[in-house]
């Protein structure tokens, strides 16, 4: 009797994997992967909040893990506040800060902080200004002195606003040969046309004529304790806090400030492709996004589980599709951006030149597909687990913790951002998230493609129309499919 | 029975029946606490717990890195490290990624020259998938020959972007020729491109059973644990991988720089000059580490350090100004390096980073300066832990340093214990007459 080549061949695989079983065995808990545990209660840490009586609010979170304290103080008033003439006030206003006081000298300010091993930083955004000194606890009371000297005796001389002048220029000039800072500038210009979040977009060559006055200006009328928060995380109670605080800021005088209106922005109506070149760029840089408004509680956690699913993590759709699938990108993100009155909404990739225009399409593809089809619940489930899992690291440390509460300071926003988070996140389903996809202009984003045009050109007429612009966000001339003309 | 069912019956007897505290060390006098326990195959175990957040910090730190590798073989330990990703018996390829990232959590790896360190920060119910995936790499990673390809392809790639991105790689890698006396220390931690193109699968089979085994490594897990709990999952997920050979370290070198070498190096891609300035120092296990590292701080670290200072905001004579002291296992060295906007200017630069350094040899460092220095260095110490994964890192490469975490009650202590006139001295003994100068020309 003889057997058949296929009973011969399935008998070989057999004794194969009993063979390889038997030579390699292992045990059966290795197999699959383990199932969780219930997952732990996040408890949040308290925030204790008081008034001192010159208006400045303090906010106080017990942090006892490290002999560290961080002190942020936040300014309500950002870029957007700044005179339409002369954008970057709002920014050099905060930079002088550490140029030194009346007392100081800018090297000698600076020798205080590294002195009680803590380090500076200012930031300034569209709708608030941040200062931050990180330092060891034992000097807390030296770095409260530090920073009452900051707002009380600020120096603002004229060698100091030079030199704040010019190192701002010289970032910025070292941002103009970044490819992704340049297409997200680009955006926003073009999305924030004559809005005043357009402002925080800054010019080097405007820089040059903001004056030592007109800083001086900003400082007196928006630096005032009635219109800044204090953020303090360390280990101390509110009570010391509190004490120290007024110690040393209690003379910061109150004066009634009017906050400039900013009125609603308009997101973009229609698909608008823009093209931005940089000779030197092998790769192209993709930023596409548009105005989300209103961005309210309601709106922003079925944003955040949208966001997931589209582009969040290398797991999510984009990363999957453009990366994995079709071999088109380096990377491909998307994000929200915060801000007092709206929300922006971009996606971020990094691309081969040559693929250029199928990888927009594929975005817009992708984007098409969320607001024509429900999301499956796994999907949406997994995107929650994910942020649920994820909320605990954005405040692990004593910086991100205080850089979190600092925003909601900011941008006002309820407890639905902190204690309600998990609750918040948990509620959402695959409808609200429909609901959200198809309300928000998400399909008519500007888009603006950086890289460069020796290569990209020749791809770019495959669009129906591209706005050729300069790294100022101003058009040259513009390509067309249908003859594939210039029109300047 | 088969064995692993023995095995895992005795983990079980010996968790229900033996009092905790019998079955490893409790370090005491450190800011946080900290459980030190070996498994039979000789893997360490550190668990610290901090339960302020609902995650865990899990680290597989293995003792091995470049200096492993053999002439020829260059950028193979860091090979392996990408391959860890590539799949193992029960996981398949990239899972790993994917696996930690649904869960919210955050995970990489690094290799460097002594150590290759795998880390993952997850919610603290997943703590058993990531003990899971560990395993399975360190048990059965699967090495076939397109995996190898792929991977090493991967890496040249990598070489080539690092190259385009920066300037003077070229220029810092012959530096290291200079400073550093052999192969195994002064060659790329991500290798040479013909080196790997070399490399085969047994040779990556080699290295991975020699030194990716339990004797080598430590494990750490920092978080919101129960330490039985965790100690009994730690047994079921590795003490059925054995132990592998006792590993013999590759040799200690001991050269000493006894004159100036100075050379020049033209480059084509740089734009401005630069040089290089290195001197061989002590190495972290001998009692002049201590105030070598306060010197760097006066020397190096902040806006306000000697070098930064002059260079930089007084004289305007750098353009840029980097530095620190580099360890290779059992060697250390303080490199510096200067880009100047010309050749006047880097000269100028050059005589004053000496003039610094000589400054530090015949006057004392003030109080003042002293103690902003030691705040400094400090602050950057305490940050090593700051978070779970910080600390989990900082633990495993204790571990992997010394064998014991018996040096970290008091070794923050002997930093702050410097005192100036120990500076001189050491200025002397280490910044003599060995020191490397290599000046980039342009071509």
């Amino acid at each position: 009797m003889r057997f058949s080549n296929k009973i011969l061949l399935m008998l070989s695989i057999l004794f194969f994997c009993l063979g390889s079983y038997l030579l390699f065995p292992q045990e059966r808990f290795r197999q699959s992967p383990p199932y969780p545990e219930p997952l732990q209660e996040l408890k949040l840490p308290e925030i204790a909040e008081a008034v001192l009586s010159n208006g400045l609010k303090i906010a106080v979170i017990r942090y006892d893990n490290l002999p560290i304290v961080t002190l942020r103080l936040v300014i309500l008033t950002g870029e957007s506040a700044s005179s339409p003439k002369l954008p970057g006030t709002a920014t050099l206003t905060a930079n002088m800060l550490k140029h030194g006081t009346l007392t100081l000298s800018a090297i000698d300010f600076e020798e205080k902080i590294e002195s009680m091993g803590g380090n500076l930083t200012i930031s300034t955004y569209p709708d608030y200004s941040m200062i931050t000194l990180n330092l060891l606890e034992d000097y807390l009371d030296q770095g409260l002195y530090i920073l009452s000297r900051m707002l009380l005796q600020p120096s603002f001389s004229k060698r100091e606003v030079e030199n704040a002048k010019r190192s701002l220029y010289y970032e910025l000039i070292k941002k103009n040969s970044n490819s992704e800072q340049v297409a997200k500038k680009v955006l926003s210009l073009l999305l924030f046309k004559d809005h005043p979040y357009q402002k925080s977009v800054l010019n080097q060559d405007i820089i040059k004529n903001i004056k030592r006055e007109n800083l001086l200006a900003f400082f007196q009328k928006y630096y005032r304790p009635n219109n800044a928060q204090l953020i303090l995380t360390g280990n101390l109670n509110l009570n010391t806090a509190t004490r120290k605080v007024s110690r040393y800021l209690n003379s910061w005088s109150k004066k009634e400030v009017k906050l400039p209106l900013v009125p609603a922005s308009h997101p973009n109506s229609k698909l608008k492709i823009c093209f931005v070149d940089m000779p030197q760029q092998k790769a192209a840089i993709i930023y596409m996004g548009n105005i989300i408004s209103p961005l309210n509680s309601s709106n922003y956690f079925p944003l955040l589980v949208l966001n997931q699913v589209l582009g969040g993590t290398p797991g999510s759709r984009l990363f999957m599709n453009l990366r994995e699938s079709k071999e088109y990108a380096y990377y491909a993100f998307s994000q929200i951006e915060l801000f007092k009155i709206c929300g922006l909404f971009y996606i971020r990739a990094k691309i081969r030149p040559e693929v250029v225009y199928p990888s927009v399409m594929e975005i817009l593809s992708e984007i098409n597909k969320i607001s024509k089809e429900k999301m499956p619940s796994f999907e949406i489930e997994q995107a929650k687990s994910y942020l649920i899992g994820n909320f605990p690291l954005k405040i692990e440390t004593h910086d991100l913790l205080s850089l979190r509460l600092a925003q909601i300071k900011a941008f006002q926003l309820g407890p639905e951002h902190w204690s309600k988070y998990y609750q918040n996140l948990m509620l959402i389903d695959a409808d609200r998230v429909f609901d959200l996809a198809q309300k928000y202009p998400l399909l008519t984003p500007v888009v603006i493609i950086v890289g460069n045009g020796n290569i990209i050109i020749d791809h770019l007429r495959n669009f129906d129309e591209v706005g050729i612009y300069n790294n100022k966000g101003i058009l040259q001339y513009s390509i067309r499919k249908e003859s594939s003309n210039e029109t300047r | 029975m088969n064995n692993w069912s023995k095995q895992l019956l005795i983990s079980f007897l010996i968790f229900t029946l033996v009092p905790f505290s019998a079955l490893g060390q409790e370090e005491e006098g450190f800011p946080f606490p900290t459980f030190l326990y070996t498994l039979k195959n000789g893997l360490k175990v550190v668990l610290s717990e901090d339960f302020s957040l609902p995650l865990v910090s899990v680290v597989v730190a293995y003792h091995v890195g470049s200096l492993y590798e053999k002439p020829g073989k260059a950028g193979l330990a860091y090979l392996l490290e990408n391959l860890m990703f590539q799949g193992s018996r029960n996981v398949g390829r990239m899972q790993h990624i994917s696996f930690i990232q649904r869960t919210g959590g955050t995970l990489n790896a690094a290799t460097i020259e002594d150590r290759t360190i795998f880390y993952q920060t997850v919610p603290s119910n997943q703590l058993a998938l990531v003990l899971w995936l560990e395993s399975d790499r360190m048990k059965s990673l699967e090495i076939s020959f397109s995996k190898v390809e792929q991977a090493k392809e991967a890496l040249i790639q990598e070489i080539h972007h690092r190259q385009e991105i920066d300037p003077y790689l070229a220029s810092s890698l012959f530096f290291d020729q200079l400073l550093y006396p052999d192969f195994s220390h002064n060659h790329p931690v991500f290798g040479q491109e013909e080196d790997i193109r070399n490399i085969t699968v047994s040779d990556v089979k080699k290295f991975y059973t020699s030194y990716y085994i339990p004797n080598n490594a430590v494990l750490t897990i920092v978080g919101h644990i129960n330490k039985r709990k965790t100690l009994q999952l730690v047994q079921k997920y590795f003490s059925s991988i054995p132990k592998g050979k006792e590993i013999t370290p590759p040799v200690v070198v001991s050269p000493q720089l006894q004159k100036k070498i100075i050379k020049t190096f033209s480059n084509s891609l740089a734009s401005l000059p630069a040089f290089y300035l290195g001197y061989q120092i002590a190495p972290p296990a001998s009692p002049d580490y201590y105030p070598l590292r306060i010197i760097e701080y006066v020397l190096l670290r902040g806006q306000t350090s000697r070098l930064y200072k002059r260079l930089i905001t007084r004289q305007r004579i750098a353009y840029d100004l980097k530095g620190n002291i580099e360890q290779r296992r059992e060697l250390a060295a303080l490199k510096i390096f200067v880009i100047s906007s010309n050749d006047i200017m880097l000269t100028r630069s050059e005589k004053a980073v000496l003039s610094e350094i000589n400054k530090l040899k015949s006057s004392l460092v003030s109080d003042d300066e002293l103690i902003k220095a030691k705040n400094m260095f400090k602050m950057d110490y305490i940050n090593q832990y700051a978070t779970y994964l910080d600390r989990a890192i900082f633990l495993a490469e204790n571990m992997l340093h010394h064998n014991n975490l018996d040096n970290l009650s008091t070794e923050l202590k002997k930093y702050m214990a410097v005192g100036s006139s120990e500076i001189i001295g050491i200025m002397h003994r280490y910044f003599a007459q060995g020191q490397v100068l290599l000046k980039v020309k342009l071509k």
